[in-house]
């Protein structure tokens, strides 16, 4: 049985509480946090401590800032590193066992797709950036027992790491188990040539999913195989959670309520 | 986390771990648009298994089990044939042999632009595209399944039935041993025996690279095999008696074509056109095979060689998978001579390639003895078809036992369950997947 969990702000509702209702009847079992810079999200500790005290699931926390842990300016960088091994502490204490903090390498940063074309910094020096980073948020995601999920994105809105190989590749060159690959199926519609063999390559080092169609619209609006998609995952044995991160279409509430009855429609992994 | 192609180190437990790794295997397998029958002994799409495989694909994703039939398909060459490999050009040439450069398709006019083999397999296709629409006709009208793979399967069955009626007698001929499915079967010892092999220095089999070789085709049966297919090659892919030094009339391919036929008379209903043709087709074939090939003193069907007009009285598996034709007239006689000692249906399992009684019976090597998921589970099919629900369902729950032990082998000892050849076989995890969930 898959376990689904919707970003809070796809949600209607005011409080955590509200949002975790309406979700809960919905289908979906728990709520991805969005976190801003600026500490915004350690901020938010004594509503999450309310919300975890009321019985909202909230497993998992997705960065939600304009520069990240790989940015090519130092002060962006340490900052972005210090807003996420927060985010890490954070989530480590509502979210229950195996919370995951999420990030992508950079975002909208630089694309080699665009001009112009050659990034300012080389590879092996971005790859040094990414190991430090890497080493540094892993070492405190394990003080802290949360996980550290690294997201691949598409090669438009990041330059560094865009298929999961390439982020398995450097998860095993930290060799922190507390470092983890997030299979996220828009990107990897884009980036992998076939999604679901990258899924059984990745596997070992799989620690968090995000779900949206091809087109970053919601699961059921565009051409994903999500029969080969959930049977796969779940053939593999991945536990965790299948996270809403998507725009929508059509009426907001309606179509965020409709994501968990069409995957589940989907999922064949559940024995009739 | 153990990979599929590793020999699990465990038995699948449950019945939910069986089904779980039965999908890593399809999963790890899946090349983009078919399934590869095992990732390193046979990297390319091999048509028979396409057909198995897309049975339990569709439980998997119904998307794509109807693509892995349609690449299947698209390779057919244009006299109707469907070969019985299409290469993946992006492998190494020399990953298998015979390969792209032994066959030589490309010099064929009839061929498709991607190489293949000139050669085919059992026709289990027409079936395989019926379930396999079932699974999810929402899906298979909005992808025009149905409606572009109906057209081929007619002629594909329409090459088997003319080009290769080489006696006249309305039955299918086999022109070669890996054409009948049962590659190395005894039944083929006589027949194969009039070919002079090709000496074993004159090609590299690549087989023995991954399988013990105790277990595979010996050097002369192997130079033999690869004499026929260079005569049929030279030959131009021509079907005549001159040509083929080998030709059988197997009750396994006439069966599949006969049951096959009844499957396009389902699918003509569905389109909206006319299933009278395929349905007299299905008794005429059904006629035949049982006025031709089956023995009444036996209790069991046999090949005829076509060379010489005679039975040949080989007791193999495929004598006894007529029992998928629908409105078979001697299924309950087929039955019996399952349940006796030459097959043993109650206790051995899979289903012996090969009589167990016979003084050359090999439980280990190929389709001399051990016994496939696929022919088993054609049997089980036939078992439900013929009102036997109570020995369909004790050969399912031997057949998972034993895969839930020996992990998803290319074939198994039928009487130890002692798993032979590669691991990380696909029509193996599709075929139990089909079981496992099988209504």
């Amino acid at each position: 049985m898959i376990k689904l969990s919707c970003q809070e702000q796809l949600l209607p509702g005011h409080t955590l509480q509200e949002k975790f209702e309406f979700a809960r009847d919905a289908g979906y079992d728990g709520i991805e946090l969005r976190a801003r810079g600026d500490f915004a999200f350690r901020d938010r500790l004594p509503e999450l401590r309310r919300a975890a005290r009321d019985g909202v699931v909230m497993p998992s926390v997705c960065v939600d800032m304009s520069h990240f842990f790989a940015a090519f300016d130092p002060d962006l960088r340490r900052d972005a590193v210090a807003q996420l091994k927060s985010q890490l502490s954070v989530i480590a204490e509502v979210g229950g066992p195996g919370a995951v903090a999420c990030t992508p390498a950079s975002w909208g940063m630089f694309s080699r797709r665009l001009p112009p074309f050659e990034p300012p910094r080389s590879e092996p020096e971005d790859r040094a950036v990414l190991l430090d980073g890497l080493a540094e948020l892993g070492g405190h995601a394990a003080r802290v027992g949360a996980t550290l999920a690294l997201e691949p994105l598409n090669r438009y809105e990041d330059h560094m790491i865009n298929r999961l190989e390439q982020a398995v590749e450097l998860i095993d060159a930290v060799g922190l188990p507390s470092v983890k690959v997030l299979a996220d199926t828009y990107h990897m519609n884009i980036e992998e040539d076939e999604p679901t063999s990258a899924l059984v390559r990745a596997a070992a080092h799989l620690g968090h999913v995000q779900v949206s169609d091809s087109n970053r619209f919601q699961p059921g609006a565009g051409h994903l195989d999500w029969a080969a998609l959930l049977g796969t995952l779940d053939a593999l044995g991945y536990q965790g959670y299948l996270a809403l991160e998507c725009r929508l279409r059509g009426e907001p509430a309606t179509a965020v309520a409709a994501v968990p009855g069409f995957l589940r429609r989907h999922d064949v992994s559940a024995l009739v | 986390m153990t990979t599929c192609t590793e020999r699990p180190e465990v038995a699948h437990r449950t019945i939910e771990d069986l089904d779980r790794a039965a999908r890593r295997v399809l999963a790890t397998n899946w090349r983009q648009h078919a399934t590869v029958p095992a990732a390193r002994l046979y990297p390319h799409q091999w048509s028979w298994d396409s057909a198995f495989v897309a049975i339990g694909l569709r439980h998997l994703s119904p998307a794509r089990a109807q693509r892995e039939l349609e690449s299947l398909f698209g390779a057919q060459w244009r006299d109707g044939r469907v070969p019985h490999i299409v290469f993946d050009p992006h492998v190494p040439a020399d990953a298998y042999f015979p390969g792209p450069s032994f066959w030589r398709s490309g010099a064929v006019p009839e061929a498709p632009a991607v190489p293949t083999s000139g050669i085919v397999q059992p026709p289990a296709h027409a079936l395989a595209v019926w379930l396999t629409y079932r699974a999810d006709p929402a899906t298979a009208r909005a992808r025009g399944f149905l409606s572009r793979l109906y057209p081929r399967l007619v002629e594909w069955h329409r090459y088997l039935m003319t080009r290769r009626d080489l006696t006249g007698s309305g039955l299918m001929s086999v022109v070669h041993p890996w054409e009948s499915g049962l590659d190395n079967s005894p039944a083929w010892d006589t027949p194969l025996s009039r070919v002079t092999p090709v000496p074993a220095g004159e090609f590299t089999r690549r087989d023995l690279d991954h399988a013990a070789a105790a277990d595979r085709p010996t050097d002369t049966d192997y130079g033999r095999y690869v004499r026929l297919a260079r005569d049929y090659r030279d030959a131009g892919y021509a079907d005549s008696l001159r040509v083929h030094g080998f030709a059988v009339e197997d009750p396994l391919c006439n069966a599949l074509l006969a049951a096959g036929e009844d499957a396009l008379a389902s699918m003509a209903v569905e389109l909206g056109r006319d299933p009278r043709p395929h349905r007299s087709a299905a008794a005429r074939l059904t006629g035949t095979l049982t006025a031709t090939l089956y023995d009444p003193a036996a209790g069991m069907f046999f090949a005829r060689d076509a060379h010489t007009g005679k039975l040949i009285r080989s007791y193999s598996v495929g004598g006894l998978v007529p029992l998928v034709v629908p409105g078979l007239p001697v299924a309950a006689e087929l039955i019996r001579t399952a349940l006796g000692d030459r097959f043993r249906l109650r206790d051995a399992c899979p289903l012996p390639s090969y009589d167990l009684t016979a003084g050359d019976h090999d439980p280990g090597r190929y389709w001399r003895g051990p016994g496939w998921i696929n022919t088993s589970w054609l049997f089980w099919h036939g078992l439900r078809l013929h009102g036997e629900p109570s020995l369909a369902e004790d050969l399912r729950q031997r057949l998972l036992d034993r895969v839930r032990d020996a992990g998803f082998r290319e074939y198994l000892d039928p009487l130890t369950g002692a798993g032979h050849g590669t691991d990380g076989f696909s029509w193996t995890a599709a075929l139990i997947l089909d079981l496992i969930r099988a209504p």
